[in-house]
C-alpha cells in the first residue's frame, strides 16, 4: 500500500490547507496566464495592450506570492515545502512506483513545480517587459532597452512561453495522477482549501498567516515598483529620437502622397531617390535645386540608421530591385505576409504604399501594434 | 432727413467699395505671373495678341499621345471639369483648378513653375510654351 494510505502514517480528517489568498492567487494566475498565452499565440498584433496588461497583472501576482511565501499560512510558506534533494528523489521513486508518499501540503514534486512555474513566469514577465521596451518602444523599459536587446528578450520570451506550456501540461497531469493515486480531489482542494487526507508528517504547530505584515511588505514593493515604472514610462524611448519639423519636406512630399517618415529608409535610398525625382515611381516629381538639397539633407539626417525604432530596423535592409520602395523590403514583406492581397485593394487602403490605411500613427514612424486597424471595407 | 452720421457712413461705404474695386481691376491687369508669360509669348509667338480662355480650355480637355500613357490628359488627375476635385495616383485629393474654387492658385510663381514643368512633361512629353501656360491660367481665371 502507498505510504500515505497506511493508517499508521496518515490520519483521516479535514483541515484547511490552502488559505484564501493562495487560492485566489492560484486561480487569478490561471486566468491571467490563459489570457497571456492566448493573446500571445493567437490574437492579432493590435491586442498587444491586453497581452501586456495580463503581464502586469501576472507580475503583481508573482510579487504577492513571493511575499505570501514568507507571511502566509503554514502550507503557503516556501519553507513548508522546501525539501532536501534526497527526499525529493525518494518521493520521485515512490511516485514512479505509483505509491507516492503523502504530504498534507505540497509534496516534493509539487514543490518543484511551484518553484519552476514561478521562475519561468518571472522570466516571461521580465523578458516581456524588455521586449516591449526594446522592440516596441513602449512600457517602462522603453527608455533603457535598445532594439537589439529587445529582440533577444523577445526570443527568450517565446522560448520561456513554450516551456511554460509544457510545465502547465505537467502540472495538470501531475495533479490528476496524484489525485487518483492519493484518492483525493486536489483540484477541489485548490478551490475549497480543504484537504481530507492528512499526513503524519504534518507540522506540530502550523504557522498562522500574518496578513498585516504581508500587506505592508506587498504595499511597499508595489509602491516602489509602481512608481519606478511610472517614472521610467514618462522618459523618452531610446528608439524614438525626434525629427525637427521641416516645412519644405512636409509641403513638397505631401503634395502628391502621404508623408513617409525619414526613418523608413536608409540614407543611401533617400539620396538616390532625391537625385532622380523626375523618375519618381513613374511620376515627374522634380523640385528646384534649393528644395531638393534641403529635403535630401533632412531625409539623410533622419534616415533609418539614426533610429533605434522597430520600423527603422525592419526596413533598413532594402530590396535590391526596388531600393526606394518600403513595401518591397524583405522586412516589410515578412511582417505583412499573412495579409491577403485583396485586403490591400480595399477602398480604404487601395495600395501597399498607403501605410495610413491601417497604421494610424504611420506619420510618426512609430507603427505601434495597438494603432493597427485593418479596414473592413 | 439724413443725420450727419448716416451721411458719413454712406460716404465711407462708397469710398471703401470704390477702393476694393480699384484693387481688383489692378490685380487682374497686373498679375505678374500672367504678365511674364505674356512677355515671353510676345517674343516667341508672331502675331500674339493676348491669351485665350478658349485655347486654354481645349488644352485642358485635350487627349495627348506624346506624354506618358498613364496621363493622356490634364483631366486624368484633375477630373473632368475645372470645378471638380482631382486625385493624385497616391490618392491625395487635388483642389479644383478653377480660380473661383481655389483662389490662391496661380499666385506663387515657384509653384506655378513647378507644376507646369512636371505635368506638361507627363501629359505632353515636353515643357509647355508660355502661350499654353498663359491660355491655361486665363481659362481657369474665367471658371
Amino acid at each position: 500500500m502507498p505510504d500515505g494510505l497506511k493508517p499508521a502514517t496518515g490520519t483521516k480528517g479535514a483541515t484547511r490547507v490552502w488559505d484564501l489568498p493562495t487560492r485566489i492567487f492560484h486561480w487569478s494566475l490561471v486566468a491571467l496566464i490563459a489570457t497571456g498565452l492566448l493573446s500571445g499565440y493567437f490574437a492579432p498584433a493590435w491586442w498587444l495592450d491586453i497581452h501586456s496588461w495580463a503581464g502586469y497583472g501576472i507580475a503583481g501576482l508573482i510579487i504577492f506570492r513571493l511575499v505570501w511565501a514568507v507571511f502566509g499560512f503554514e502550507y503557503s510558506r516556501f519553507s513548508n515545502f522546501t525539501y532536501a534533494p534526497g527526499e525529493t528523489l525518494r518521493h520521485l521513486r515512490s511516485f514512479l512506483r505509483r505509491q507516492p508518499g503523502h504530504y498534507t501540503g505540497h509534496n516534493p514534486l509539487g514543490a518543484m513545480m511551484v518553484f519552476a512555474l514561478i521562475a519561468v513566469i518571472s522570466g516571461i514577465v521580465v523578458s516581456g517587459l524588455v521586449s516591449l521596451g526594446g522592440k516596441e518602444d513602449q512600457g517602462p523599459l522603453a527608455t533603457v532597452a535598445s532594439y537589439s536587446v529587445g529582440k533577444t528578450a523577445d526570443d527568450i520570451h517565446e522560448i520561456l512561453a513554450g516551456i511554460l506550456v509544457g510545465l502547465i501540461g505537467l502540472h495538470i497531469g501531475g495533479v490528476l495522477v496524484e489525485s487518483i493515486l492519493s484518492r483525493e480531489n486536489l483540484v477541489r482542494s485548490m478551490i475549497s482549501g480543504w484537504k481530507t487526507r492528512l499526513s503524519s508528517r504534518e507540522p506540530a504547530a502550523p504557522r498562522p498567516a500574518r496578513p498585516r505584515a504581508a500587506l505592508a511588505v506587498f504595499a511597499v514593493a508595489a509602491l516602489l515598483i509602481g512608481s519606478a515604472f511610472t517614472v521610467l514610462a514618462g522618459l523618452p524611448a531610446t528608439g524614438l529620437t525626434t525629427a525637427a519639423a521641416h516645412p519644405a519636406f512636409e509641403a513638397e512630399c505631401s503634395d502628391c502622397h502621404q508623408l513617409y517618415h525619414p526613418s523608413l529608409l536608409p540614407a543611401a535610398s533617400w539620396r538616390d531617390m532625391m537625385a532622380s525625382l523626375d523618375q519618381h515611381f513613374g511620376e515627374d516629381a522634380s523640385l528646384d535645386d534649393g528644395d531638393r538639397t534641403s529635403i535630401t539633407g533632412h531625409l539623410v539626417k533622419h534616415a533609418a540608421g539614426h533610429w533605434d525604432s522597430k520600423a527603422a530596423h525592419k526596413f533598413r535592409t532594402i530590396s535590391e530591385q526596388e531600393p526606394w520602395q518600403i513595401s518591397a523590403t524583405p522586412g516589410w514583406k515578412r511582417i505583412h505576409k499573412e495579409i491577403p492581397e485583396a485586403d490591400f485593394k480595399r477602398p480604404k487602403v487601395k495600395s501597399k504604399s498607403n501605410c495610413l490605411g491601417c497604421h494610424s500613427d504611420a506619420a510618426s514612424g512609430r507603427f505601434h501594434n495597438q494603432n493597427i486597424r485593418l479596414p473592413k471595407e | 432727413m439724413h443725420s450727419p452720421f448716416t451721411n458719413f457712413a454712406a460716404a465711407l461705404v462708397l469710398a471703401l467699395s470704390a477702393t476694393a474695386f480699384a484693387i481688383n481691376v489692378e490685380a487682374a491687369a497686373s498679375d505678374p505671373i500672367l504678365a511674364g508669360f505674356a512677355e515671353s509669348a510676345k517674343a516667341s509667338t508672331p502675331g500674339f495678341t493676348g491669351f485665350s480662355a478658349e485655347r486654354g480650355k481645349r488644352l485642358f480637355l485635350s487627349k495627348q499621345t506624346s506624354g506618358k500613357p498613364e496621363t493622356p490628359s490634364c483631366t486624368t488627375c484633375h477630373g473632368n471639369s475645372p470645378q471638380s476635385r482631382g486625385q493624385t495616383r497616391a490618392d491625395k485629393p487635388i483642389e479644383p483648378m478653377a480660380l473661383s474654387h481655389t483662389p490662391n492658385r496661380y499666385s506663387d510663381p515657384k509653384k506655378v513653375a513647378k507644376w507646369f514643368r512636371r505635368n506638361c512633361k507627363s501629359v505632353l512629353g515636353r515643357e509647355c510654351t508660355a502661350l499654353e501656360k498663359g491660355d491655361f491660367i486665363t481659362f481657369m481665371a474665367t471658371q
